[in-house]
């Protein structure tokens, strides 16, 4: 990512900081002293971002972190626009809520990534999440719309209450993926536990699994296998004590 | 104005503007990829009588191709914008849809006009389609017995050029279409430019209507008809006994010129006699090529 605005951490968090209003609404036009200006909440009083990082740069629609934000709750809540990327581990709920734009973690990121609020029916509505590294429990959950890729493993429940869009798992997605999904799709390159309300329908090679996964290495230059572009996945519907109509693409070498 | 022998003659191809769409065919293999495109551009050749003009842009590599897959582009055109989603519909339905292992995208992303294709044949799925959106553009997944047909949701659309065109008259038959073949295989293989008649060649030039049944949009050219050179007002020179045309559309009136110059240069060749153009006096349609200027330098 080149351009841009750069959020480099001052000093290691020590306590859990929510970033959830950094970046809503509008941001991609704002300048470094207004970012800095955008409100951090820090053991529950709210503190200027710029307080916790040194912002600089120049607005052209991205804003990259860095620093470890492990601590770092809420990252890129409720975006709709822009590039934003991590350069490290994040906290939980990273980009719930989100509808447009692209939040790229360089490192692991906490639970309910790319998820819904507690209060909310609906988490992701659109954008790309993308985790290169492993994520926590229930990511993707609620999803209605977007792209949620993770590069590493999913510790347990991808995807819960999808109601359409697209969790994607290079390793291993984890125990009880998809429950109660509607309409979405898990996409399973390595080790997954079929649920019970899931059916087995065919295997096959999903052409739009090749778009997405070509467009994973020309977009992010994530290394995907040839393998997994031209191979069979095997299909499962389910959940079967939902809708109905999501999908579980299990990637297989046969 | 000679090249190499062949007269050059003094006039103008004119051409109408059209709407255009190019579709990305792609298939597991090229021969999947080639049957299902084949079949989409079949029966394309004039308005007239196919209600569009389509025809392959140029074969495409693995690495050209949205799904990474072999394929060809393909440019569709028709009078009309309102006919354009209608021809799509039905020819990527019939044609695309049926093939096997094939799927269908659209080649124009950056046109801000856009119409509604696999929004469409998503219905063939009845009820179970899905999409998804990828990289911001919405596909359907209509599940079919051989698995899933994937295609683009929305194609673009862009004024386009149709009816650019040049006559080989010949001294025989064989020199027409040799001349022919050498032109076609100049200028075939150009981004934004098809040939839509039977190997780009087309032997049954048209006027604007009939001198005999007037509900006739067409009929045949027969001031270029050898064969009626003793009893109508021939433009034929002496020695001419053959005629083909090369009708050109493209994506715009430079693309066209370029094909032009190209196809134009290959036919001046033994046996030719001289290159013209139709026109209808430059009164239809707003594109006018000039064969002189587009020749210009290529004198000898």
């Amino acid at each position: 990512m080149s351009g841009g605005l750069v959020a480099r951490l001052r000093k290691p968090l020590q306590s859990r900081v929510d970033l959830g209003e950094v970046l809503a609404g509008s941001w991609a036009g704002l300048g470094a002293a207004e970012v800095a200006s955008r409100p951090a909440l820090l053991g529950g009083s709210a503190v200027p971002l710029g307080e916790l990082f040194e912002v600089k740069g120049k607005p052209a629609g991205r804003l990259r972190f860095e620093g470890d934000l492990a601590m770092a709750d809420r990252i890129g809540a409720g975006l709709g626009e822009g590039e934003v990327v991590v350069d490290g581990n994040v906290g939980d709920a990273t980009g719930i809520g989100m509808s447009g734009g692209v939040i790229d973690v360089h490192g692991n990121a906490g639970a309910r990534t790319g998820g819904a609020a507690d209060d909310a029916r609906r988490g992701m509505t659109g954008g790309e999440l993308m985790v290169r590294g492993s994520t926590g429990p229930e990511p993707g959950s609620r999803m209605r719309r977007g792209l949620l890729v993770v590069t590493g493993d999913v510790a347990e429940h991808a995807g819960p209450g999808m109601i359409a869009g697209t969790v994607l798992v290079f390793g291993s997605a984890g125990r009880a993926p998809g429950r109660w999904s509607k309409r979405g799709s898990i996409v399973a390159l390595g080790r997954v536990e079929i649920p019970p309300t899931y059916r087995y329908a065919c295997t096959y090679q999903p052409d739009h699994i090749r778009l997405t996964l070509l467009r994973l290495r020309t977009r992010y230059g994530i290394m995907v296998d040839d393998r997994y572009i031209s191979g069979l996945y095997r299909r499962y519907s389910g959940d079967l004590a939902d809708l109905g109509r999501g999908e579980i693409l299990a990637w297989t070498a046969e | 104005m000679k090249i190499r022998g062949v007269l050059i003659e003094d006039t103008f191809a004119e051409a109408f503007t059209m709407r255009v769409a190019r579709l990305i065919i792609t298939g597991r293999s090229v021969r999947w990829a080639r049957e299902a495109t084949l079949k989409l551009t079949g029966f394309a050749t004039s308005v007239i009588g196919c209600k569009c003009e389509a025809a392959i842009e140029r074969e495409l590599a693995e690495d050209e191709t949205p799904d990474g897959r072999p394929g060809f582009s393909v440019l569709l055109m028709t009078m009309s914008k309102d006919d354009l989603p209608k021809r799509l519909i039905e020819r990527v339905g019939q044609t695309v849809l049926t093939c096997p292992t094939t799927a269908c995208f659209d080649g124009l992303p950056d046109a801000p006009d856009r119409v509604g294709v696999g929004s469409a044949l998503r219905f063939f799925g009845d009820g179970f389609q899905a999409s998804k959106v990828i990289g911001g553009e919405r596909f359907w997944r209509v599940p079919v017995m051989e698995g899933e047909f994937l295609v683009q949701e929305k194609f673009g659309m862009v004024k386009g050029v149709g009816g650019g065109n040049f006559l080989m008259l010949a001294r025989s038959a064989d020199a027409a279409l040799e001349a022919a073949e050498a032109a076609v295989e100049a200028m075939s293989g150009r981004a934004g430019v098809i040939l839509p008649f039977p190997g780009g060649v087309v032997r049954s030039g048209s006027k604007v209507g009939s001198r005999r049944i007037k509900s006739m949009i067409a009929s045949t050219n027969d001031a270029f008809c050898p064969t009626l050179r003793a009893i109508t007002e021939t433009e034929l020179p002496d020695g001419v006994n053959s005629v083909l045309e090369i009708v050109i559309n493209g994506t715009d009136a430079e693309a066209i010129a370029a094909a032009m110059r190209a196809g134009i240069d290959a036919a001046c060749r033994q046996g030719v006699v001289a290159i013209t153009a139709g026109n209808y006096g430059g009164k239809l349609g707003p594109h006018h090529f000039h064969l002189r200027k587009i020749m210009a330098g290529a004198e000898a």
